[in-house]
This record gives C-alpha cells, sequence and structure tokens, in this order.
C-alpha cells in the first residue's frame, strides 16, 4: 500500500493530472468571475410587465378570508372599496362611493351613495345589491376579518338602486376608515355565495386596476383591467415571485430577476443594498409604517403583578440601542401603542420614564422590594422564527443586566410561533415580544386591541377580551369607559382629547411597553419607476411604471 | 422449481398485503404527532388577537372540537374512500389539489438530483475504486464524507452567491420564468412536456431553472452512490472472473466499464429506488433554500400553519410512495437475485 501509495509511478502522474485539473478549473473560474455580471437573466419583464418578488404568503384571495397583510395588498389593487385614501395622504376620499356618507344624528345610521356605470370583471354591473350582498357575506361566510364588520354593522340594506344604507349596533366613529379595508369589496353574487365556510380562495372577481390571471401558491399574475373606471394602471401587468426566504428574495433581486423586491428583507440585507444603491443598479424607497412592536407584560403573574415592578422595567428599556443593535437604524424608537403616524400620538412613554432611565428604574424597583438579596427575575418570550426579535431580547437582556447589575436577571426565551401565541392567552409567559399589523387607518385600532376587556373585574383581571389575546389580562374600568366614548364620539377634537387620555392610562398602568415602530422597504430596479408604500401601508401597484 | 415459484408467490403476497399495514400505522402516527404537537390550528390561522367566538366557530366548523377518537374515525373514514381533505388555512383548496399543483415540481427536481447523484457517484467511486490506496481512492472517501455532512442549506447558499448573484449563470427561485408561458402538457414535468411538444427552447430554459437546486441536491446524495460503487467495485474487481479477464490482457478500463461495473451497480439500483421514493419527501431543504414550488416546500409550510388535514394528506400520500416502492424493490431483488431467502 505506502509502496504504491509514494512510489515511482502513480504518485507524479496523479499529481500532473490534478495539477492539470486544477489549473483547467481555475482558469475557467477566474475567467467566469472576470466575466460574470455581463448577462441579464431572463426572469425581468422586458415588457410592460413588472416582475415583483416578495416572501409574504397569499393564504387565500376571498375578500371575505382574507386577513394578512399580502392578500390585503392584492385585493387592494384588485378591487375597489367604498373609500379609500388619496394616493401618497391620509385623507379619506369616497372610491366606489360618490361622497362622504350621510350619518344620522343617533351616529348609528350611514347612507352612502353610489358610484354608477362600474362593471366587475366578469362584465356584470356593480349596484347597491351587489355591495350590499359582498358585506353580508363578509360579515356572515365567518372568514378572519368578519369580526371587524359584524361586531359593529347590524344591518346593510340597498335602500336604491345605487344608495347603501348601514345601520350599526352602536355608534362607531372609525367606520369611514374601517370601510377602506381591502375585504370590504364588491364582489358578483352569481359567482360568490353566502355562508359560513363558503370561500373561493384561489379566484377573485372585482373591480379593480387589475384582473387575476393566475393565483399560486408560488407564482401569482395580475393582468391590468382595459375596461377599468377610473385611473388605468401605468404597467400592463404584475408578475409575483413568491420566494420561502428573504435570501432568496435578495440574491434574486441582486442576480436581477426582479424589478421590484418588497417585504421581507432581513436588516443586513436592507443595509447592503442601501450601501450598494449609489451604484446605480437599484433605487431604495423607504416609507413609515404603522406596525408596531413592543412588550406585553402579563399582570396575572409574578413579577409583572406589581405595578412598581412594570413601571421599572419601562423605565430601563433601552429603545435607541436597540434600534441600533437590532435594526441597524431601520426603525423608529416608539413611546406610544399609538403610532407617529397619527396627529394624536404622544410620546408619553418618554415623558414618564425618560429614554431609559436607569436611576427612576432603581427607585421602582426599590418601591416594589427589589434588592440585590432579592433581585428582580423575568422572562421574555419571543416567536422563534423572528431572528429581529431574538436579537431585540438580547439587547434588552444585556443592557439591562450590565446596567442594573444585581438587581435584575433576564432571562430569554422562544417557543415556535404557533405554540407560543396558544400559551400566551393562557397566560403562560410573563412577558412577550409582539406586534401589531392594524385592520384600518384610524387611532381606535391602536387601542381598542390593547386595552378592551369585555369580562373581567380589577380583581379576577381580563377574563375575556382582547387583553386577554394580547398576554397582558389588563383589565380597567376607566379605559373601557374611555374606549366606549371615543368608539361613540363624532366630534374630532373631542375624540383626540379622549385618545391622549388613553394614552395616559396605558402610561399609567403599564400594561405594554412600545418598543419601536417599523420602517418599510422596497427596492425598485434602475428603470423602475412610481413606486411607493402609502401612509397607510398600501402598496399600489398600478402606479409602477418600466 | 415449482417449489421456488410458490415460495416467491407467496412472498409477493404477504408484501403486498404488507402495503396497507404500513400505511395505516403511517397515517396512525401522523395523525397523532399531530394532535401531540403544542400548537392550535385555530390560533395559528387565525392569530393570537381574535375574538374567542370566532377561534370556537372555526374550531367547530373543522371538527376539532370533537374527541380524538372520531376525529380520528372521520379522518380514516375519509381516507378509505381516497378522500385527503382539504386545507384549513386556505378554506377550500383540498389536498389532491394542492398534490396535483406542486407534485411535478418535486418529481423533476428529485430525478434530475438523482441523475446527477448517480453520475457523479457512480463515476467518483469508480475512479476511487480503479486507484485502491492512492489520492484518488483517498479524495473519493473524502468527497464521501464530506458530501454527507455538508448541510443543504449552507451549499445551496454557497451556490447560489457564487453561481447566482455573482457569476450571474443559473437564475434561482423559479421553475419557469416569470414572464413567459410554461410547457403546458399532460404530465406538468416541464421537461417531459417540452419534449412531447417538441419545443428544445422550453426543454432548455427548464433545464436552466433546473441547474441549481438539482446541482445541489445531487451532489449532496452522490455520496451515498460514490461509496457503494468504491466499496463493491473495489470487491469485485478481486474476483476470480476479473483476474482472468486480467491474464486475457483486457485493458483495465475496459474490465472496469464493461465487465465489473455492472455487477457492482446491482445494489446501487437498489438504493437509487429507495432513495428517489425517500427523496420525493426529503426534498424540504432543498425546495426551501431555492423557493422550488414543489410539494416539500407547501408540507413545510403546512406544518408551520399546523395545517392537520395538508400535513396528513401530504405524509400519507409520501409515506404510500415509499412503502410501495420499497416493495416493489424488495419483490424485484427476490425475482433477480436468487440469494434472497423468502
Amino acid at each position: 500500500m505506502s509502496v504504491q501509495f509514494l512510489g515511482g509511478h502513480r504518485w507524479p502522474r496523479w499529481r500532473r493530472s490534478l495539477g492539470y485539473y486544477i489549473s483547467v478549473f481555475g482558469l475557467c473560474l477566474v475567467l467566469a468571475v472576470a466575466c460574470g455580471g455581463g448577462s441579464e437573466p431572463e426572469t425581468v419583464a422586458s415588457d410592460g410587465r413588472v416582475a415583483m418578488g416578495t416572501t409574504l404568503r397569499a393564504r387565500t384571495l376571498d375578500p371575505a378570508d382574507a386577513y394578512e397583510i399580502f392578500p390585503g395588498i392584492l385585493l387592494y389593487n384588485l378591487g375597489d372599496r367604498l373609500y379609500t385614501y388619496a394616493p401618497g395622504t391620509t385623507d379619506l376620499v369616497p372610491q366606489l362611493a360618490t361622497e362622504m356618507p350621510t350619518v344620522s344624528a343617533d351616529g348609528l345610521t350611514y347612507t352612502i351613495s353610489l358610484r354608477e356605470g362600474v362593471t366587475l370583471h366578469d362584465g356584470s354591473a356593480f349596484n347597491a345589491e351587489v355591495m350590499a350582498f359582498s358585506i353580508q357575506r363578509f360579515m356572515d361566510n365567518g372568514g378572519r376579518p368578519a369580526f371587524l364588520l359584524s361586531e359593529k354593522i347590524e344591518t346593510v340594506t340597498a335602500t336604491g338602486d345605487y344608495e347603501l344604507t348601514l345601520v350599526l349596533k352602536q355608534p362607531f366613529a372609525a367606520l369611514t376608515a374601517l370601510l377602506t379595508f381591502w375585504g370590504v369589496t364588491p364582489v358578483p353574487p352569481d359567482a360568490y355565495t353566502i355562508g359560513e365556510g363558503q370561500f373561493r380562495p384561489e379566484d377573485f372577481i372585482g373591480t379593480g386596476p387589475y384582473r387575476l390571471a393566475s393565483f399560486s401558491s408560488d407564482v401569482i399574475k395580475l393582468d391590468a383591467n382595459p375596461d377599468y373606471w377610473g385611473e388605468v394602471p401605468s404597467n400592463d401587468g404584475i408578475d409575483i415571485q413568491i420566494f420561502s426566504s428573504p435570501a432568496n428574495l435578495y440574491n434574486t433581486f441582486r442576480s436581477g430577476g426582479l424589478d421590484v423586491a418588497y417585504q421581507t428583507l432581513d436588516p443586513d440585507q436592507i443595509a447592503a443594498l442601501e450601501r450598494e444603491a449609489d451604484q446605480g443598479e437599484w433605487a431604495v424607497i423607504e416609507a413609515g409604517s404603522t406596525v408596531v412592536n413592543y412588550m406585553s407584560l402579563n399582570q396575572k403573574i409574578a413579577p409583572f403583578d406589581d405595578l412598581n415592578v412594570r413601571k421599572a422595567v419601562a423605565a430601563m428599556v433601552d429603545r435607541n440601542i436597540i434600534n441600533e443593535r437590532a435594526f441597524q437604524g431601520q426603525a423608529e424608537p416608539l413611546y406610544s401603542l399609538i403610532p407617529q403616524s397619527f396627529d394624536v400620538h404622544a410620546p408619553v412613554f418618554e415623558s414618564a420614564y425618560g429614554d431609559v432611565d436607569y436611576e427612576q428604574a432603581t427607585e421602582f424597583l426599590a418601591a416594589a422590594g427589589i434588592t440585590e438579596a432579592n433581585p428582580l427575575e423575568f422572562e421574555i418570550w419571543y416567536p422563534t422564527a423572528s431572528t429581529t426579535r431574538s436579537v431585540v431580547a438580547n439587547t434588552l437582556k444585556e443592557s439591562i443586566e450590565t446596567n442594573l447589575a444585581g438587581l435584575v436577571n433576564v432571562q430569554v426565551s422562544t417557543a415556535e410561533s404557533a405554540t407560543l401565541w396558544e400559551n400566551v392567552e393562557k397566560g403562560i409567559y410573563p412577558s412577550v415580544l409582539s406586534n401589531w399589523y392594524p385592520d384600518y387607518f384610524d387611532p381606535d385600532n391602536f387601542v381598542q386591541p390593547f386595552l378592551s376587556c369585555s369580562e373581567g373585574s380589577v380583581e379576577t383581571l381580563c377574563e375575556r377580551g382582547s387583553t386577554q389575546g394580547n398576554g397582558s389580562f389588563y383589565y380597567s374600568a376607566t379605559a373601557n369607559d374611555l374606549l366606549a366614548q371615543q368608539s361613540a364620539e363624532l366630534d374630532e377634537s373631542v375624540r383626540n382629547n379622549l385618545f391622549k387620555d388613553l394614552q395616559q392610562v396605558m402610561v399609567a398602568d403599564v400594561p405594554y411597553i412600545p418598543l419601536w415602530q417599523n420602517k418599510d422597504y422596497v427596492f425598485a430596479a434602475s428603470g423602475v419607476g412610481g413606486v411607493a408604500v402609502e401612509p397607510n401601508q398600501q402598496f399600489l401597484l398600478w402606479q409602477i411604471s418600466k | 422449481m415449482t417449489s421456488r415459484s410458490n415460495a416467491l408467490r407467496y412472498y409477493v403476497l404477504s408484501r403486498l398485503m404488507l402495503a396497507p399495514l404500513m400505511i395505516w400505522t403511517i397515517t396512525t402516527v401522523v395523525f397523532l404527532l399531530m394532535r401531540a404537537t403544542p400548537g392550535d390550528p385555530v390560533d395559528a390561522l387565525l392569530g393570537p388577537r381574535a375574538p374567542i367566538e370566532a377561534k370556537e366557530a372555526l374550531r367547530s366548523q373543522l371538527g376539532l372540537n370533537k374527541p380524538l377518537i372520531l376525529q380520528y374515525l372521520d379522518y380514516l373514514s375519509h381516507l378509505l374512500r381516497f378522500d385527503l381533505g382539504s386545507s384549513i388555512a386556505s378554506q377550500g383548496q383540498t389536498v389532491w389539489q394542492i398534490i396535483g399543483d406542486h407534485f411535478p415540481a418535486t418529481v423533476e427536481l428529485t430525478l434530475c438530483g438523482l441523475a446527477v447523484a448517480a453520475v457523479v457517484g457512480i463515476t467518483v467511486g469508480s475512479v476511487a475504486a480503479s486507484r485502491p490506496n492512492t489520492p484518488v481512492d483517498a479524495g473519493g472517501r473524502l468527497f464521501g464524507i464530506l458530501t454527507y455532512a455538508t448541510p443543504m442549506y449552507w451549499f445551496g447558499m454557497i451556490l447560489q452567491l457564487v453561481f447566482a448573484v455573482q457569476l450571474r449563470w443559473f437564475p434561482i427561485g423559479t421553475r419557469f420564468p416569470l414572464v413567459q408561458t410554461p410547457p403546458d402538457g399532460p404530465t406538468v414535468l416541464y421537461l417531459v412536456d417540452s419534449l412531447l411538444q417538441c419545443n428544445g427552447s422550453q426543454f432548455g430554459t427548464t433545464l436552466y431553472h433546473l441547474a441549481l437546486p438539482s446541482l445541489t441536491l445531487g451532489i449532496l446524495i452522490s455520496g451515498v452512490f460514490e461509496r457503494m460503487v468504491r466499496v463493491n467495485l473495489k470487491q469485485t474487481l478481486r474476483a476470480d472472473y476479473v483476474e482472468a479477464a486480467r491474464a486475457r490482457g483486457i485493458p483495465e478500463i475496459r474490465i472496469i466499464t464493461v465487465h465489473a461495473l455492472k455487477n457492482a451497480l446491482i445494489p446501487v439500483i437498489t438504493i437509487l429506488g429507495l432513495t428517489f421514493a425517500s427523496l420525493l419527501g426529503g426534498t424540504v431543504l432543498t425546495e426551501v433554500t431555492f423557493s422550488w414550488p414543489g410539494l416539500a416546500n407547501r408540507f413545510f409550510e403546512a406544518i408551520s400553519q399546523r395545517d392537520y388535514p395538508v400535513v396528513q394528506g401530504l405524509m400519507t400520500f409520501f409515506g404510500t410512495i415509499v412503502a410501495l416502492v420499497s416493495i416493489i424493490i424488495d419483490i424485484l431483488n427476490a425475482y433477480i437475485d436468487p440469494r434472497i431467502r423468502y
């Protein structure tokens, strides 16, 4: 064996041939790298169609069941709603309605006049019957977002060919904003049915600027609707590729395989694309977002059953260090659960607890009986799949334990998403890092889900209601009263004051600690224009041109 | 002869009768595992903040509020009618539709990956075996260990970065260009359909898009074939008939390719069949790494959504294929190889 291996016959020949192959391979590699980048991948649309990539999933396109961001974006572009926002603003304007609704004095009846001459994608005419059917179906079919309307609307009736009347169960000031929700869009009664669980997940017929050309879990194609009643799209269609990971999306966009990359890239990938944007191959479009991220504190169990401990943790959170380390500056520190996009936003946590104030935190800890002999120990939980929340949790742990050494010990824990949310609702975790994607653009949607509790008491805390789902189990009669008042109040200035009071309630009781507000990023290849994210987080595909 | 023929018939019959038992075991284990796994599908579907009434309504609609035994009996009775159920996430799409939409992509990737694995594995294994106890042999062994130990995700990403992002030689993330119409044919296997339509351009495009994922899959599983070929070929090359061939002055390359390799490949073919069957469900990492629109990718998604019917249905489907393929291979081996006892 050793003779053959080390002997004089095979060894030099082997060496020669191996050397030959390595040289040829190396030469090829060098040539390939040197010549690389010249060829354009063929996936980019060469005509007026736009190739877009995303990692977001479209579970369904049925407007009565779609409750996630991406189906929402698709439906927003495939359908129309009674009201919408003027592009680039937060101004509510009529879309399929002809004017803003007429509201009865008691705030319960909304009369809406509708646009004439609109046709659906199947050629049928749009009228009040179609709209009433679509709203009724939205409420009755038991889809995910059904509760948004079914909890508010008593009846929906076509009171004329082009007049719709909604009667509410109780006054709800944000109804017009709620009617901009993507699912409140007309569908033809001939093609859709009303009935529990009667959905068409892979199909859509509506009135919007695009028609659905094809739908699958990996590719979705939209064609411009030539018969659209409104502004015709600036492109011939959108071809959407769904990727299974941010890395695939990033690599494909960088290799020139996409015109537009939208959601969701990791902070490192966003930073890399931003750094290299000045080479002219792509443009970065940055927009504010209404997605709020927070820490939920469970008041049912120790240590957050103690108000002083909750206040202490609120004072020891360093939002700037989170933004720097976890997001590389791609987020905004948040000091209220009502995001900065609203005029009523007040940075109440900054005013009350400072922008991290360890001295104040120590005082609250002392009031709670926390000493070095009896340190505070608590767990922060987050979903396993969230890499950013992992960094946030560990950043919090490191900054708190460094600055309050001996006084506070933080344990970072993780659970798979479905398990985590099941346990949050059961009240198993003391604190959880969570986020909130709003359903509609109104401050109501940033207070109701966090503070309302339909069953409970100060003693038992929340036993049934939104705060249970959020894992805080917060119960406050004052908060419930203020929520009911703002919901019914039609006078905007009075309502704004109520939102300010609600933010004060939040800062006084600390059921949650607001942490950061996301920024939204879109990347557009050179030669692609009209790419923008709207203030209400919608992505208007019909504005994209190339 | 007659007794052997009867024994063989009995063996085939017994193997076939075992198939339903195997499939039933698989389906039952999957059903129980899904229920034992923490995480409620209703929570996963509706999200943590949905009203409790809505959650209860959906639970009732999906039959998840029934006792476990009733859920199991429901599931079995549907299964006996070949009804694999419908996705609870998309609320309407049947599992058979999902299989129809995604299985061809998986089959195509698996076949191409297997072809790459066979070519690479057999070539490296043969070369290594033909030069025993040399650096080439050592290189073959190293190749086998490295391909076995390299993580699929890492290797796939490296290939993407080098060949797609840096060199821009190959596309990623799609089975066919977004802006082109894919081959339309009866098999939904783009390679086959484009050949049936005699469309060389579509065939080339499909192959071009298959390149990176199938290279990743193929290279990483080629180690199994390499080791098997190397060991078997080494043994065969020591056989008397090979020595006789050498004595007759037949060139070494001819001895290896014409005489020895054939015999050394018999166990490889068995492994090839089993690998194909297990790869159909085992391409999850490759499909996820390359955003390949196959059934394994869809399966991964269904698990994260706790989509019970889809996970159960796909597991049953994959399990049935593996069970049937292994039975077919057992039977074929029994026919071909007289050394097998039954």
